[in-house]
């Protein structure tokens, strides 16, 4: 499976890295054939070359298509792959569903679900959230019972994008209602296509439709699709959350007509936003553009101050900032867009793109302030592991869930 | 000095942080800010035999010919440690700018007695209005062919009391230049200012035709007075960055060991939320003044830029800090014997010297293209 040469990954000098992976890409890697879809749909036989040749995740072990690589080795590999464009790297640390399959699964579940997962050969989808458990997503309610070699679910999830697609969902589910809340629930891979699955999206204030309600009727999953311990699913589901939340502070949807993200947007851009409207000459207004800029390039410099400390070997406290830094940049620039129009912005429709902008972004701003997280819980969360600050007490932390209140 | 790598300079800093941990303790810094001087002499003697106080000076001259990056890691340090000392008006500012002058005579006369710490320089280069820019210059200079003399009000001259050397920036017929006078010369014309910042000294002096010496090139002097401005502002920004952190670290330890309502405080989340936003702002100051010393150091296009994101980030998170550390303290916080309000002082003091956060965000702009 790997073709990396010797077997102490630590030997491996980086030049040699380099060198092989470049060469690999020359050999292998062809934009135009891409662009034009050789590689077929969503560019499948292209991930699934990259991770046929240990490219995909290369700090996982050898025997996982990975190989062996330590933070250091494995970023020239990503470093070469995105010089010259190619995607499919780096999946050790952005792929949630193989990374949580990795660290959880047994080693026939591994076996069977890790190359498609790597591979993009099966969509996947989230059943977290329910309308009982937003913030509070330990007070879950949708239940799973055992049935023979089955689970039996019922109960409703929401918040869930890709689910009309999705082949599997990962799924939390209460299976202990006599213990405290975080010690009944368990983690499950849970498959999509069967009748006691019904799909509805949800009109967001966007007036777009990303994410759905899943109802779940009588829904029943093999028994090996267990992942982690029995009424052990609210670590798994850590790992899980660590992965989207980091990925949320690295890059998040700006304004409507922008297709990059936010945070990669140049510095210029809200310069010529003011010029255009005639109203760079206005100190107010000078002094808020300068802000918002700035608010982008300190989150730029804590990232990477954060990704170098990380591989200097210290834990960095910055990574978890991220997010919270994000929420702001998004609204404060909403908060710039809107000013710079002032009555322009009572407009919609295409032929007003700077209204658009602007009231796309003032309500989709909320998207990182709530999804994955909301501000107010992240900032639980700063205080509580980064600075050590002690938990609130919990009234409901010791309680059999079944005499926990709720709404 | 050969340029330093990042595990040096973290060893640097952390020299600078046992020394001042020992030697500018709250105590000490309380004691010290009510003498005259505003300085403790023996330790301004130690900073100078570990080579502080001659850091940025050329190694010809007795310095170490470091740069920005490791001024601003000591600059954290002095500003956890709240140090009171000419570091920043000698070592840092006056120390720079004659670096940059390029007058090789006033260096070999000045710069070995400054790197030893034996002689404290500052620079009077703005006058009561308190800018520190070209316009800000209130001091002109006459010469009669062969001698100058200055006339006019400099303000706000750090450890201008204290100074064995006084330079001078003031305008000519030419442009503007630099100048040194003898503090002999200026007797009573020096007078020390009160300050808000009780850790802090400045001065204001009155020249009625002072006779003065030229330094460096008539009519070209603000190019080296803003290369050692922008040090002195990397310089600060990292003061502020590293005071805002030991404000933040004091405060999240009180809210911690404080309790009410049989709770530590640190667990009501109308705490916990102030601190961590809090952290993001001590975060992002460390992360600008940082970059603006590696722009620095680089000599990358970025600098200039940064410098002043560095400028008015790091001011806002030192104010953000102190001002919500005395809040997050409550009663305990708005007392005297509480160190909170110093570093207030300080962080009020730092958002003034050299331009203050609107000066800073709009010069941003500006140099974005805007």
């Amino acid at each position: 499976m790997s073709e990396a040469s010797g077997d102490n990954p630590a030997s491996v000098s980086n030049d040699a890295i380099r060198d092989e992976v470049q060469s690999w890409l020359a050999d292998n890697w062809d934009p135009e054939a891409m662009k034009k879809g050789a590689f077929g749909p969503l560019g499948r036989d292209w991930t699934a070359k990259v991770v046929d040749a240990a490219w995909a995740a290369t700090r996982w072990p050898k025997q996982w298509y990975g190989r062996d690589y330590n933070d250091a080795q494995a970023r020239i590999v990503e470093t070469e792959f995105a010089r010259v464009g190619a995607p499919g790297t780096g999946q050790d640390r952005i792929n949630l569903w193989a990374n949580t399959v990795l660290t959880f699964g047994n080693e026939q579940f591994k076996k069977k679900y890790v190359p498609a997962l790597l591979k993009s050969e099966i969509n996947m989808c989230l059943l977290y959230s329910e309308p009982g458990a937003g913030s509070d997503l330990a007070g879950l309610r949708t239940r799973a019972e055992r049935d023979g070699d089955e689970w039996v679910v019922n109960g409703q999830k929401v918040w869930t994008s890709g689910a009309a697609t999705a082949d599997y969902g990962m799924l939390v589910a209460r299976t202990d209602w006599e213990s405290p809340k975080h010690g009944g629930i368990s983690f499950f891979f849970c498959p999509m296509k069967q009748p006691g699955v019904e799909v509805r999206p949800l009109r967001q204030i966007t007036n777009e439709s990303h994410f759905n309600e899943v109802f779940l009727t009588d829904v029943r999953i093999p028994a090996t699709n267990l992942l982690g311990p029995l009424n052990g699913g609210w670590r798994v589901l850590q790992t899980a959350l660590a992965y989207e939340r980091s990925m949320m502070g690295e890059g998040a949807r700006g304004p409507r007509s922008g297709a990059k993200g936010a945070s990669e947007k140049g510095e210029e851009e809200l310069i010529a936003l003011a010029r255009e409207a005639g109203r760079l000459s206005d100190p107010v207004l000078r002094q808020d553009i300068a802000r918002v800029i700035a608010y982008k390039k300190l989150n730029a410099l804590n990232t990477a101050r954060a990704k170098a400390e990380l591989e200097q070997g210290t834990s960095s406290p910055i990574m978890s900032l991220g997010k919270l830094a994000m929420s702001r940049i998004l609204h404060e620039e909403a908060k710039l867009r809107t000013n710079l129009l002032d009555a322009g912005s009572l407009l919609e429709s295409s032929d007003y793109p700077r209204a658009e902008d602007a009231n796309f972004l003032t309500l989709n701003a909320y998207f990182t302030s709530i999804g994955g997280g909301t501000d107010q819980i992240q900032r639980n969360i700063i205080g509580e592991r980064v600075l050590g600050l002690p938990k609130e007490p919990e009234v409901d932390r010791d309680v059999p869930f079944r005499s926990v209140r709720s709404s | 000095m050969p340029e330093l790598d990042d595990s040096e300079r973290n060893e640097l800093q952390n020299t600078v942080a046992r020394l001042l941990a020992d030697r500018s303790s709250e105590s000490d810094v309380r004691k010290t800010m009510e003498t005259e001087t505003g300085f403790d002499p023996a330790l301004w003697q130690l900073l100078a035999e570990m080579g502080i106080v001659g850091l940025l000076i050329d190694e010809q001259f007795g310095g170490y010919g470091a740069g920005a990056m490791e001024i601003e890691r000591v600059m954290e340090e002095v500003g956890a440690a709240l140090l009171c000392s000419p570091l920043l008006a000698s070592a840092v500012l006056a120390a720079s700018v004659l670096g940059a002058s390029g007058d090789d005579d006033a260096q070999r006369r000045l710069l070995p007695d400054m790197a030893k710490g034996t002689s404290i320089a500052t620079i009077a280069l703005t006058g009561t209005e308190g800018s520190w820019t070209p316009e800000g210059v209130a001091v002109r200079a006459e010469s009669n062919g062969t001698d100058w003399t200055l006339s006019g009000t400099a303000s706000f001259v750090i450890h201008g009391q204290n100074a064995d050397v006084v330079l001078v920036v003031a305008n000519t017929e030419q442009g503007t230049a630099l100048f040194q006078v003898e503090p002999s010369e200026l007797g009573t014309a020096i007078r020390a200012l009160p300050t808000f910042d009780h850790t802090l000294r400045l001065a204001e002096i009155e020249f009625a035709a002072t006779k003065a010496q030229l330094i460096g090139e008539d009519g070209n002097g603000w190019p080296a007075v803003e290369q050692g401005l922008n040090l002195t502002r990397v310089a600060l920004a990292g003061e502020q960055a590293g005071g805002a952190r030991r404000v933040l670290d004091m405060t999240v330890e009180y809210a911690k060991n404080r309790v009410q309502f049989g709770r530590a405080i640190g667990s009501f989340q109308a705490i916990k939320h102030m601190a961590a936003d809090l952290l993001l702002e001590s975060e992002s100051a460390t992360s600008a003044a940082r970059h603006a010393a590696m722009s620095l150091a680089s000599t990358s296009d970025d600098a200039e830029p940064a410098i002043s994101l560095a400028g008015f980030a790091c001011a806002d998170a030192f104010s953000a800090v102190t001002a919500a550390s005395i809040q997050m303290h409550g009663g305990i916080g708005f007392t005297w014997e509480h160190p909170a309000h110093l570093y207030l002082r300080r962080a009020r003091a730092d958002a003034q010297l050299f331009g203050t956060p609107m000066f800073y965000r709009e010069r941003y702009i500006q140099q974005l293209g805007g």
